[in-house]
């Protein structure tokens, strides 16, 4: 039993940080803020050539065949860094294609050459036999070539021109693109059971990483910040409420990192509780962004109240990260249906 | 990452569980009076003579001398059993016995710890005082050389065990020149000495074994003093990093079956509509589950903190953030249990015979004892976080 990332996985997951450092910082979000895409093409080849996209993906397929615990570190690093791009959705999208055996797709995907954007429905009103009907939010759509549905009961992907027209909302994150459709019978170009991919349980731990790394960043923001400004001729971070508020965030953001480190071991191991420590990941993780993104916020004082502050971005895309594998309430509801936890 | 423990890890735990079966005692730990002291020490003697106590003590002392993860193992067995938590026992086995290990003469050793860890003796602790207690160096129980004798005059607080106890870990103040971490002395004082009075508090959970401990011209050998006079303050601070990180292991695993048992409990008591099961009742099972999916991010945290103590060889002051969790979320949960409960829950019935109004009470010493939450804060805001004092 050891938790902690091995060393090759550590390097993994700093290579990933200095690919999105450099090619998708926080500042792209804000050049791009009223384009249709809410980053450049360039940059996510970049993350596909340094084989981001297709970490997980078998390597016959032009894949790094990792596990869930790799791709964790990565969806981690995605969080801090609060990249844009239809990351979750292409890569969960590119092991719904391995398990349909659609290599060709799965090896585009790993390539960079097709993206996948994200639909969120209500899952029971997903019948695949059928194709894809009703009111949907469509996430991170344009340029995409499919879009990604995933459902406790099975995953699949639908055409993008196959929706109809989407009508594109301002979306309360600056990063990530919003509209909603009116689908009729699109078909399902591949459709997968949750008895042969586990795709939305790699869904939520790749949610769970992301709201991880969130929780991490928002506390090393307030920590700094905490150090460096002065209030009464003293570091604010001198003061028990602001030090205390601190030490909360560092509690959050080591408790969603130890369970998602479980969880994502649980998967790999093919563990009898890996559904558990997955919803247990995901639901810790969204309490702990929450909270540390709120907190953050506060820490800040008037500026984070400011566009010119990094906090409400956070914040936001913690909001939409809750609904792209179920809500909250819907993990919290798998959780008490469990027979046992451990 | 892995989650995997090795074939003969497997075995080990095998062997725990199996002994733990056998042996665990089958009457129901006693709440009060003498009774305590006899079966905690029985228990004791138990594993002990099965060869099981002291399973993280070195094979020089008695102990069984076995790593992190068969530290870790025992604890996850030995709360899984449903045993009583280590109380009455708990300062001579995980304070006193290694402070007296790291910092100790031989003499005192070979005298002091077979005692211990056979369950002859109980030890207690004398380390707060009403003026000092988060600010524990603060404290002026004071001790005078008088030829090869200390004599004590003062008074202590928060004993547990005062008066059932054998021997005592007294920290006591020897010089008042200096700064307050110096001129602390870590001496052995026998709980029988002349000049020495014990005085029982109730406790908001029924508990009677907290104690104020006073002392009036005590006489001490200074051969009982462990390290140096005056220099007692790092003796005290030398004990705190013993248990690796595995020290919360037991009660987490007892809290996790704590959960456990509450979903249970909410199938049978009816809920805030007065018609079904709490279990039905949509706010009810949403904590519950988020009970269910806390107690297990504080396992992950304990296996993180092994992992990172296996790795770097001791722990680091992390220790804080799962001790600060581990208190919090008994407290959440116990309220949880009370709300579950509704009017049943006004009934007190004692934690040891699994009562859920006294566990309720009980855990508001959770946030206090072994350093408040708000002391467990600044430590992580500073020591953790790096912020400025």
């Amino acid at each position: 039993m050891d938790l902690l990332p091995t060393q090759d996985q550590i390097d993994i997951a700093e290579a990933a940080a200095n690919v999105l450092a450099s090619r998708l910082p926080i500042k792209v979000i804000r050049e791009r803020r009223h384009l249709a895409t809410a980053y450049p093409l360039d940059a996510w080849l970049s993350c596909a050539n340094t084989g981001l996209l297709g970490l997980g993906l078998p390597e016959s397929l032009g894949g790094a065949g990792c596990g869930v615990q790799e791709e964790a570190l990565l969806f981690r690093e995605i969080g801090r860094h609060l990249a844009p791009g239809p990351f979750l959705s292409t890569v969960l999208a590119g092991h719904v294609a391995v398990a349909a055996g659609d290599d060709q797709l799965a090896a585009g995907i790993a390539a960079g050459d097709i993206r996948v954007g994200h639909v969120l429905i209500e899952h029971d009103a997903v019948d695949p036999g059928a194709g894809l009907s009703g009111s949907i939010t469509v996430q991170d759509w344009d340029g995409t070539e499919y879009l990604l549905v995933v459902t406790p009961a099975g995953a699949g992907l639908v055409r993008t021109a196959s929706v109809g027209d989407v009508e594109s909302y301002r979306s309360i994150d600056w990063g990530v693109r919003l509209g909603r459709a009116e689908a009729t019978n699109a078909p399902f170009t591949a459709w997968v059971g949750s008895g042969d991919a586990a795709v939305f349980n790699r869904g939520m731990v790749l949610v769970a990483a992301q709201l991880t790394g969130i929780a991490e960043a928002t506390r090393d923001m307030s920590v700094a910040y905490a150090m460096t400004r002065e209030q009464f001729g003293r570091p604010i971070g001198t003061n028990q409420a602001v030090k205390h508020f601190c030490a909360n965030m560092a509690v959050d953001a080591q408790r969603a990192c130890a369970q998602l480190f479980l969880a994502a071991a649980s998967a790999d191991a093919g563990a009898p509780d890996a559904e558990f420590q997955t919803l247990a990941a995901k639901v810790v993780a969204t309490d702990a962004a929450q909270a540390n993104a709120d907190l953050n916020i506060q820490i800040h004082g008037g500026m984070g109240f400011t566009t010119e502050f990094d906090g409400h971005l956070f914040v936001e895309r913690v909001r939409i990260l809750e609904h792209a594998v179920g809500s909250r309430y819907d993990s919290l509801a798998a959780i008490i249906a469990l027979p046992s936890a451990q | 990452m892995n989650v995997d423990f090795s074939a003969e890890q497997c075995e080990f735990r095998d062997q725990v569980r199996t002994w733990l079966t056998e042996n665990k005692p089958t009457d129901p730990r006693p709440d009060h009076g003498p009774g305590i002291r006899d079966f905690d020490l029985g228990w004791q003697r138990t594993q002990s003579a099965g060869g099981w106590a002291g399973i993280s003590w070195p094979t020089e002392y008695g102990g069984r001398g076995l790593g992190l993860i068969e530290q870790l193992i025992w604890y996850e067995e030995y709360g899984r059993a449903g045993l009583p938590s280590v109380d009455a026992t708990f300062v001579g086995l995980n304070h006193a016995g290694p402070t007296l290990m790291a910092r100790a003469s031989e003499e005192q050793k070979s005298y002091h710890l077979p005692k211990i860890l056979n369950g002859d003796v109980l030890w207690c602790q004398g380390f707060s005082e009403p003026n000092a207690g988060s600010d524990l160096a603060a404290l002026s129980t004071r001790a005078e050389i008088d030829g090869d004798h200390l004599v004590v005059n003062g008074q202590k607080v928060w004993t547990s065990f005062a008066e059932q106890a054998d021997w005592q870990e007294l920290l006591v103040r020897t010089d008042r020149s200096g700064s307050k971490h110096h001129g602390i002395t870590w001496v052995i004082c026998d709980m029988h000495s002349p000049g020495l009075a014990v005085r029982p508090i109730e406790t908001i959970d029924g508990g009677a074994e907290f104690c104020e401990v006073f002392y009036d011209d005590v006489r001490i050998p200074i051969s009982n003093v462990v390290g140096e006079i005056d220099k007692g303050w790092s003796v005290a601070m030398s004990t705190l990093s013993f248990e690796r990180g595995t020290a919360f292991t037991a009660g987490q695993v007892r809290l996790a079956s704590i959960v456990e048992n509450l979903i249970e409990a909410a199938k049978v008591y009816t809920g805030p509509d007065g018609k079904r099961p709490a279990f039905h009742d949509d706010e009810i099972s949403r904590r519950l589950a988020e009970a269910r999916a806390a107690v297990s991010s504080l396992r992950a945290m304990t296996y993180v903190g092994i992992s990172r103590t296996a790795r770097a060889g001791s722990p680091g002051p992390e220790g804080s953030i799962v001790k600060l969790y581990y208190s919090e979320l008994q407290k959440v949960v116990a309220h949880l249990a009370m709300d579950i409960l509704g009017r049943d829950a006004l009934e007190f019935v004692s934690r040891w015979v699994g009562g859920w109004s006294g566990y309720y009470l009980f855990s508001y010493s959770q946030s206090i004892g072994g350093g408040t939450s708000e002391i467990q804060r600044n430590i992580i805001g500073e020591r953790v976080l790096g912020l400025p004092r």
